[in-house]
């Protein structure tokens, strides 16, 4: 599954790194607008474990916010299903916060938390959050008809074991939602380092920016790719793992 | 005989020059106007007040151009623009021109908008007396990582022999609270766009303010410059010229003390954000960088202070080898 995984990421970079190529020479263009092959090259040697280190603790970041995010989501959308205008309010809600741009929202948490790695994380998690959370009701709120009734017909039906047969129908749903989700605490903690932070590859990122360096970010977005698929390939893994676990429970 | 011959042929014939002499007579600005694109360095602020004086005020219809003149913004990158051809002339910083040079980009520097660079530090005199840059010793000072300010404030550092651990550089971003609770003692900002909104909030506050100009100090990096590229100049200089000569007729007037009115509610219209007392302390700050006396010829090219700034960039490595500056500068504002 990894090497699949590692693959696939390979030949999209690779094909998109070929299209930047192609559109640098047939158009004549500067290192400057894109960096030709050499110059790339030195940006690797010199700035790979940096950004490799950078990327790292990013990955650090997303997966606590992310962990956060699933855990809240989850507390809430059991709370959320439990009453049709409860879980319609949280919908609701869900749906106009994230409508916010966090690029607005962003500067009010900076003030608020600092720079540090609080402001990362709740960035993190917000961007990850919503999305979740809405699948997550949307789940728990579906009753499994042909089984729930059983349990209600005998009288042994309570909130937990509906939750436990709601999500264990649904998991691959879960699990498909949860791995979406994964991608979006990466992208989110980009983006709140790239606004305010001071590690992490947002931060060099942006630094990059600042000085043109087309290099660099290419840099960057090779091993943001290598990183995040390898933890999307730990999440479909570990839901199988579970998966395997409740069914031979 | 004559007489009819004259009926038959004459009044026509002389109708037909009639019309010919009338349609010589066309406005020159009836014939159909050159398309050019202009990229600007920033958003519509203050800094770009005579770009579009000169676009509202038909300087550039009058030199048979029809300007596109595009707001910048921190990921546009008119010097890309230019290569790309989305754009034929450009609003860059000096250290922009010197890599994107050192890179093999085509460009040229046709006028050179600040005199002085706007980038300045703010800081509280009562708090700490700045006499000499020896006191910046033992101080925070902010500054960007990967920006120009850090660049400007390490070449001040090492001209002066002050150890990097002799202070303490703080990161900044947009957010201005560590200066305000006092955690950072100077923070970088933007002489005439920032300093009138920072400055008139601590005065507010019952505080006084400085700004401490690194050009003072002997650091002279320069700021926002006209770019096209090498070949636009050569195949199209008398478009290059005509632009040009607009473009700095407009900043000249956007500055002129008597246009003032005119160039607060032109700047006004395009940017409803800014308050219209903020933009009057905005525009004076703006005239003293880019106009050091009345009689200064705008737009000239300080050939030394664009050689200096190659200097610090080559010894802060930020370009690997020398780009000979000077060879880039092609001033057009005395033409």
């Amino acid at each position: 599954m990894l090497h699949r995984r590692i693959y696939q990421f390979l030949m999209i970079y690779f094909i998109g790194f070929a299209g930047l190529m192609l559109v640098k020479y047939s158009l004549n263009l500067s290192d400057y607008v894109i960096p030709g092959f050499s110059e790339i090259g030195m940006a690797c040697r010199r700035y790979f474990w940096l950004y490799l280190l950078a990327v790292l603790n990013t990955l650090a970041v997303a997966i606590l916010g992310h962990l956060l995010s699933i855990c809240m989501a989850t507390l809430v959308g059991i709370i959320g299903r439990l009453t049709i205008w409860i879980g319609s309010f949280i919908r609701v809600a869900a749906y106009n916060i994230q409508a916010y741009p966090i690029v607005a929202v962003a500067p009010i948490i900076f003030i608020l938390l600092g720079d540090g790695l609080s402001s990362r994380l709740l960035i993190a998690a917000m961007i990850c959050y919503f999305p979740l959370l809405l699948s997550i009701i949307g789940i728990l709120s579906e009753p499994v008809a042909e089984i729930e009734h059983f349990f209600e017909s005998t009288r042994r039906m309570n909130w937990q074991l509906q939750v436990k047969i709601r999500a264990f129908e649904n998991m691959h749903k879960l699990m498909t939602v949860i791995v979406g989700s994964a991608t979006l605490a990466m992208v989110g903690t980009i983006v709140a380092e790239f606004i305010a932070a001071n590690a992490g590859i947002g931060y060099s990122i942006r630094i990059a920016l600042y000085q043109s360096d087309l290099a660099k970010i290419l840099v960057a977005l090779f091993l943001i790719g290598i990183c995040t698929s390898i933890y999307l390939v730990f999440l479909e893994w570990l839901g199988m793992e579970i998966k395997k676990r409740i069914g031979s429970v | 005989m004559q007489r009819q011959l004259f009926d038959h042929f004459g009044l026509p014939v002389m109708g037909l020059i009639l019309i010919l002499i009338l349609a010589g007579c066309t406005p020159e600005a009836e014939k159909p106007l050159e398309e050019v694109s202009y990229r600007l360095k920033w958003l519509y602020n203050i800094s770009v007040v005579g770009d579009l004086y000169a676009l509202d005020s038909g300087l550039f219809k009058k030199q048979g151009l029809a300007v596109n003149v595009k707001p910048g913004g921190p990921e546009k990158d008119a010097i890309k623009e230019l290569e790309l051809g989305h754009a034929q002339f450009g609003v860059a910083s000096a250290d922009q021109v010197i890599r994107a040079v050192s890179k093999g980009s085509p460009i040229v520097v046709i006028a050179q908008l600040f005199q002085t660079n706007p980038l300045h530090w703010i800081y509280r005199p009562d708090k700490i007396p700045l006499k000499t840059p020896q006191d910046l010793k033992g101080k925070t000072i902010g500054i960007t990582h990967g920006g120009n300010d850090e660049t400007i404030m390490r070449a001040l550092l090492a001209k002066y022999g002050i150890q990097e651990n002799e202070v303490t550089l703080f990161s900044v971003r947009y957010d201005y609270t560590p200066f305000y609770q006092g955690k950072v003692d100077l923070w970088p900002l933007y002489r005439n766009a920032q300093a009138p909104i920072i400055g008139a909030k601590l005065i507010k506050a019952g505080e006084r303010f400085d700004l401490m100009d690194p050009s003072k100090m002997g650091i002279r990096f320069v700021a926002n410059s006209v770019v096209t590229t090498r070949k636009m100049l050569e195949d199209r200089r008398e478009t290059v010229q005509r632009f040009i000569k607009a473009l700095l007729e407009g900043w000249r007037e956007a500055l002129d003390p008597a246009n003032t009115e005119k160039a607060i509610a032109l700047l006004l219209k395009y940017n409803k954000e800014t308050p219209e007392d903020i933009v009057r302390q905005q525009l004076p700050a703006t005239r003293i960088l880019m106009m050091p006396s009345a009689k200064f010829r705008f737009g000239a090219i300080d050939v030394a202070a664009w050689q200096q700034t190659e200097e610090i960039m080559l010894a802060q490595k930020l370009i690997p080898v020398s780009v000979y500056v000077e060879k880039l500068l092609k001033p057009m504002n005395n033409k």
